[in-house]
Order: structure tokens, then sequence, then C-alpha cells
């Protein structure tokens, strides 16, 4: 019933736009449309192959094509996604088949400051700490909202947003059995006072979900409520802000073996706090995140809670450590888990903190050189929170004192240094240290320290071609050991690029595990077409964008990239 | 049924004109935390480069390092204009400001954290550059290869003359 109301109403809706299109035709409607195909040939080599569940296809493709059309203040758009024969490994079995993934009808006046979408949306408020709706095909995250959303503008500065619906968790109208509600306030307080000298944002949020499970479990709330508070602030070169978000109490869920259940016996209530302040002018940057947080996960439906697909995440709690460039950089990757949890481990929350430094050595100065030198460097340490060791779940709380450390998870330091030379040549030289805690970050054993070097050089000549050559090490006193790396990519013309690399676990103490992790491809680019090929092996690990990451086996293959925009 | 209708209704949207701007109807923040409506690059009488990046890309950073280098002889010439749009979301988006300032880059910073423009231009990767002149896309590429701004700038180069 839904669906075919959307598509009337979206059918409506592009009629209409046409219609007032053909009345004034000096106002022409803007038409975009997507396409994007992502296929791999799994094929099992020597050293690496896929798992017996995984090889009953071999070939696997996801594949989306999108259309919006934007007429006077109307906007109307449709998403169709493709996993056929299959979706790529390690997504969610949700994604199968061909469906809609996403549609939309949107008025959008900023005259009058009113903007109402049905359909799926988008949301994000504040940081996303409380509601964060997003798309992100790499880690197969759409979480978008299918309902209803309204901002309004009510004074040019402060906008107050409402919205409803339920939240996609497979294809498009594969919908998660709650309803999600949230009311978001946003002031621009140095606007609307005419402020000069300084800037002043505050802004107020309330997220709920709405889940009936009375009848297996009488003893949880139907609503589930969140609250975020936060301010930001920036005066001369000096800024900061800080957000507050309560989560009123919600049953604990254990995940093993992808099986989530639900503890309705231990329930507790969640916060975080997030702080950020800096200084920065010109040539200099300075800024310091830090990060208390306690049970502020929140999804969908309860019995996702935790599930490896990040399918029906409602917040956005992203592991605040810099996303590094380098392949090696990125085997260890700290993750954070936002709700707590007793089972294997007790893990009841994280605080820690992280900075960076930008500062840039001037142009004609003694290590500036011609075209200035470029230094940054950045550190994290993330703990988990102190905790009760005579836990009594009366008190319902895990914590002991609001800033108290517990054990350590994670902590890096990078510097990096990037240098123009001259016309020609170009280097990028990072060193970094970094300890984690496997035992708790994976749910593995054991706890590691690493240290990784990389450096890159570019030589540009002719027209437009160049050179790239990235060599890497990665010692490691645990796990897997030392890594080393080679790349070297050839770029002939501005259409065209050729690389091959090399990531080799020639440290592994086991004899049959040291694999090369090799690549060769190529990429076709032109205007806003880019065609891509590569055939290697892929290392098994996590893959992460933005703090979020997704798990992926090891593989072997042919890897065929397409996307193209008019 | 529900297939049919959505396929036909994109083929019916495919006969509608042609377009010759680019940018909806949307609004982002910049730096200073301003407003600012990308509809209103659809018609200058400059040039206008708008790039996609994060401070997380490496190739991005080469780009807008690259164009730095040479950004004052390209305004005095054509008073091109570039608005880096950063699509970094709330984990790495506070390390804009600082980025930007410690490499000196003049720009004009938007805010692009729930990638809400991105989606709309259906962009898949960073970098990716879109120039407009007088309503019109004059150049549009995806990825970096050092090397490439020489090229966008020369096509700048023919159409203003023009």
């Amino acid at each position: 019933m839904i669906k075919k109301l959307t598509c009337l109403t979206f059918s409506f809706g592009c009629l209409f736009a046409f219609a007032q299109e053909e009345q004034e035709n000096q106002n022409k409607g803007i038409l975009n449309i997507g396409v994007e195909s992502n296929s791999q040939w799994y094929i099992d080599d020597n050293k690496i192959s896929i798992s017996e569940k995984d090889a009953i296809e071999r070939f696997r493709s996801n594949s989306y094509i999108k259309a919006d059309y934007f007429i006077d203040k109307w906007e109307f758009g449709v998403q169709v996604e493709s996993y056929s024969p299959m979706a790529l490994l390690n997504y969610s079995p949700e994604l199968e088949k061909t469906d809609i993934g996403t549609i939309y009808a949107r008025y959008n006046n900023t005259e009058i400051g009113l903007d109402a979408t049905a359909g799926h949306f988008y949301e994000q408020f504040g940081s996303g700490l409380i509601l964060r709706s997003w798309e992100d095909r790499q880690l197969g995250i759409n979480n978008s909202i299918f309902g209803g959303r309204i901002g309004y503008e009510f004074v040019k500065g402060a906008k107050v947003t409402v919205l409803g619906g339920k939240q996609r968790i497979g294809m498009g109208f594969d919908l998660s059995e709650s309803f999600i509600s949230g009311a978001n306030v946003e002031v621009n307080i140095s606007e609307i006072s005419n402020m000069e000298n300084m800037d002043l944002n505050v802004g107020a949020s309330f997220v709920g979900r709405y889940e009936n499970l009375q009848d297996e479990y009488p003893e949880l709330d139907k609503m589930t409520n969140m609250y975020s508070f936060r301010a930001d602030a920036s005066k001369g070169n000096f800024y900061a802000g800080a957000e507050y978000v309560y989560k009123s109490k919600d049953a604990i869920v254990e995940g093993t073996g992808g099986v989530q259940t639900i503890f309705e016996d231990k329930q507790y209530d969640g916060n975080a706090l997030l702080i950020n302040f800096g200084y920065s002018q010109r040539g200099l940057g300075i800024d310091v995140n830090l990060r208390r947080m306690e049970n502020i996960g929140m999804f969908s439906e309860r019995s996702l809670s935790g599930n490896t697909f990040n399918t029906g995440v409602v917040n956005y709690v992203p592991a605040l450590t810099k996303q590094y460039d380098f392949a090696l950089q990125n085997i260890y990757v700290y993750q954070v888990a936002s709700s707590t949890s007793f089972y294997p481990l007790l893990k009841p929350g994280e605080i820690g903190g992280q900075f960076d430094l930008y500062y840039q050595f001037k142009r004609n100065s003694v290590i500036g050189g011609k075209y200035g030198t470029y230094l940054s460097v950045n550190g994290s340490f993330w703990n988990s929170l102190g905790y009760n060791d005579d836990l009594n779940i009366e008190e319902k709380q895990v914590s002991s004192g609001f800033f108290d450390f517990g054990r350590k998870y994670y902590n890096d330091l990078a510097v990096e240094v990037r240098k123009k030379h001259s016309d020609k040549w170009q280097s990028i030289f990072s060193v970094m240290g970094q300890y984690y805690n496997q035992k708790y970050i994976e749910d593995a054993s054991g706890e590691l320290k690493t240290y990784i070097t990389a450096a890159e050089v570019i030589y540009k000549f002719g027209d437009a071609q160049s050179i790239r050559v990235i060599g890497q090490h990665l010692w490691a006193d645990g796990d897997k050991k030392n890594w080393a790396s080679g790349t070297l990519e050839y770029v002939p013309s501005l259409k065209w690029s050729f690389y091959i690399q090399d990531l080799y676990n020639y440290g592994n103490d086991k004899e049959e595990s040291r694999v090369h992790f090799y690549n060769v491809g190529g990429a076709f680019t032109k205007g806003a077409t880019r065609i891509g090929m590569s055939y290697g092996r892929q290392r098994g690990g996590m893959i992460c964008v933005g703090g979020v990451c997704r798990w992926v086996p090891e593989s072997s293959g042919l890897t065929l990239n397409i996307s193209t925009n008019f | 049924m529900k297939k049919t209708i959505v396929i036909g209704l994109l083929f019916f949207c495919f006969f509608v004109d042609a377009q010759q701007s680019k940018f909806p109807n949307l609004t982002l923040k910049n730096l200073d935390g301003k407003d600012i409506n990308i509809s209103q690059y659809n018609n200058t009488d400059h040039p206008v480069i708008i790039s996609f990046w994060a401070t997380w890309c490496g190739p991005c950073i080469n780009e807008l390092s690259a164009i730095h280098n040479v950004y004052q002889d390209w305004q005095d010439e054509s008073a091109v204009e570039l608005v880096a749009v950063s699509i970094d979301d709330a984990r790495t988006k506070k390390r804009v400001k600082p980025m930007v300032n410690g490499k000196g880059w003049e720009y004009e910073i938007v805010l692009d954290d729930n990638h809400d423009l991105k989606r709309t231009l259906n962009i898949i990767n960073v970098p990716y550059t879109i120039v407009v002149y007088k309503g019109n896309v004059i150049y549009e590429h995806s990825n970096y290869t050092p090397g490439s701004e020489r090229e966008m700038y020369k096509v700048i180069q023919s159409k203003i003359k023009k």
C-alpha cells in the first residue's frame, strides 16, 4: 500500500513539475542522473580462496542509478539499486536483487524558509551524535528514513526541523519495525542579534524510537528517547564547541555469532560529551577533540544493536582518530563500540581525545624552500571508562567517576611532512607509532605496538605525465608482525593512469601466511566518467570510511568500477 | 507495477530539455558559519571552479596545493574563483579549518558534511572538479593527476577569450 502511494505521489509530482515547466519556459528544470557499478569476479589462487558459502556466486555486482529532477521550488528523485546476481562479499544479505532504494518528493522554498520532504530522506542533527541518516555505498550503509520531514526557518538564522518515519534496513521498502521521530532547533545567535565580532551557534535536538516488544519483553519501554544540547562559538582566531547527548534507559544487547540477544533485566541509560576547541591563523592550525561516551548506541530495532553491517544505525558515533592516507597505516584501525556490553568482555564506554597541528614553514625560509614546507602532527589516546569492579546490577551504573580512565584501548602519534621541491618534484614523508589493544577492539586476543614509515615521491614531466612511487614499512610486535609495501603509478596522459602495488606480510610467524597482496590496475577518466579495472588480491580486514568500518574477507580476482553522471 | 512506473518516469524525465545550469537550490555553511546557496554559481560573470575534496584525500590536497601555487596569477588574469566543497563528515570536519589555514589556502570553503551536494550532483569519489562560467559547465573532471590543473585552466582561458 505504502509503495503504491509513493509511486502515485511521485508520478503526480513529476507530471506536475513537467506541466509547470511548460508554463514557464524561461525557468528550466535541472535533471541530474548518476550511474555507478562495482563488480567483482572472485578467482581463487594458490594462496587465497573465498569460503564455500561465498563461492556459490563468484561474479558479484552492486549497481546504482539515481535521477533527481529540480524544477522551480520542487525536487523529485529516485534511486534504483541492483545487487545482481548477488551483492559483493560481506554486504548485508538484505541487499539483494533489483529494487527501488530511495524515492522522494521535496518542496523547498528558500524565500519563505519552508522545506518539506515526503519519501526517503537523509538528515543529520548537529554532529550526528544523536541522529544521522546517510548513504555510503562502499560501506553498504543506507539508513535513510522513509516518512516526512518539514523544516521551517522562521527568521533568518533560526531553523526548526521535525521528522518522522521508519528507517530503511534493507532494500528501499524493507523498513524497520520501529517508528523514529525527531525534532531539531538551530539558532545562529550572532546572525539574529547582529553580533559583529563573534560567531555563536546553539542547537537542541530530540530523537525518539517507538518499538513495542512488550509481548515478549514486558519490562521494555515502548519509547526510547535521546536529547542533545550543543553550542559552537568562534572569535578571532579561536573557536570552541561542546555537545551533550542523553539517552534514556534501554536494554543491553549482546551479540555472538551474528545472533543478538536482548537482556530486559539489564537496562541502562547513556550519555556522551563531545568537546572541541582550536586556534588557527594563516600558516598555523591547532585542533583538539575530547569525547566521553557511555552506552550511547542507538539502532532502529533493539535486535540490530551492534550488528556487523551497520544496519539500522540511528546515530553516528565514529572512532575519533585521523583517517590516514597510506595502506599500511590502515591495517590496525581503531573502532569503537557505542553501546555498553558485558560479554565476552566488559566494555563500559570510551573516554579520550585527539589533537592536530598544522604548520607551514614559510616560502623562501631555510626549511620552507621556494614553495614552503607543510608539517602536520596528530595524535590520539582512547581508554575505556573507569568501571566499578564490584559491579552491582541494581545500581544501573557501570562506570565509576565521570572522568575516570580505565583500560587503554588505543593511541597513536604521527608526523607528516609535505614538500614541493621544484616544478617537477614533490614528496611526502610520514612516520607513525601506534598502540592497539586487539583483545578489546576486535574481541580477539593480544595487544601490539607498531611503527610505520611511508614515503611518496611524485615526478612530473612532459605536458601532464607523472610517476608516483610509494614505499611503506610496518613493524609490529604481535599479530601478523611486519609488512612492507611498494606502489608504482604511471600517468601517461590526463585520461589514463596505471598502477602496480604489493603489500607483503613478510614477517608473519606462520610461513604459509607470508602472502603478497599484489594488485595491478588502470583507470580511464574523461569528464564525469571514470572506469577502473584491477586484478589482484584484497587483504582481509576492515574497510573504513569516516570512522565507520565494514569487515571484508580475503579474496582475489578481477574488479571493475564504472561511474558517470550527466 | 512499481518498477514499470519508475522506469517509465525515468524515461519520461530524460526527454525534459537538457539543462544548462547545474546547481539546485541548496544551502550549505561556509567556514564562518554563513549560509552559501550553491545555485548562486549558476550564473556568474567570472569562471567558478567547484572542487570537491576531503582532509583525508591525498590527491585532493595535491590538487588544491597545486592550484594554490598559481592561484594569484590565475585570479589576476581571469578573475576565477575557487570554491572548495569539503565532504568531511562530523568525524573529520573539525580538521578542515586548521588545515585550510595551516596551508594558507584562500579559497571559499563550503562544508557538505552530510553529503547533500555530493549526492545531488551524483559525485562518487573525490577529488571531483566542475567549472561553471556564465551558466554553462565548461569543464568537469573526476580524479586528479599532476598537471590536470593546467589543462583545466587552458579551458578556462579559451572560454573567457570568446
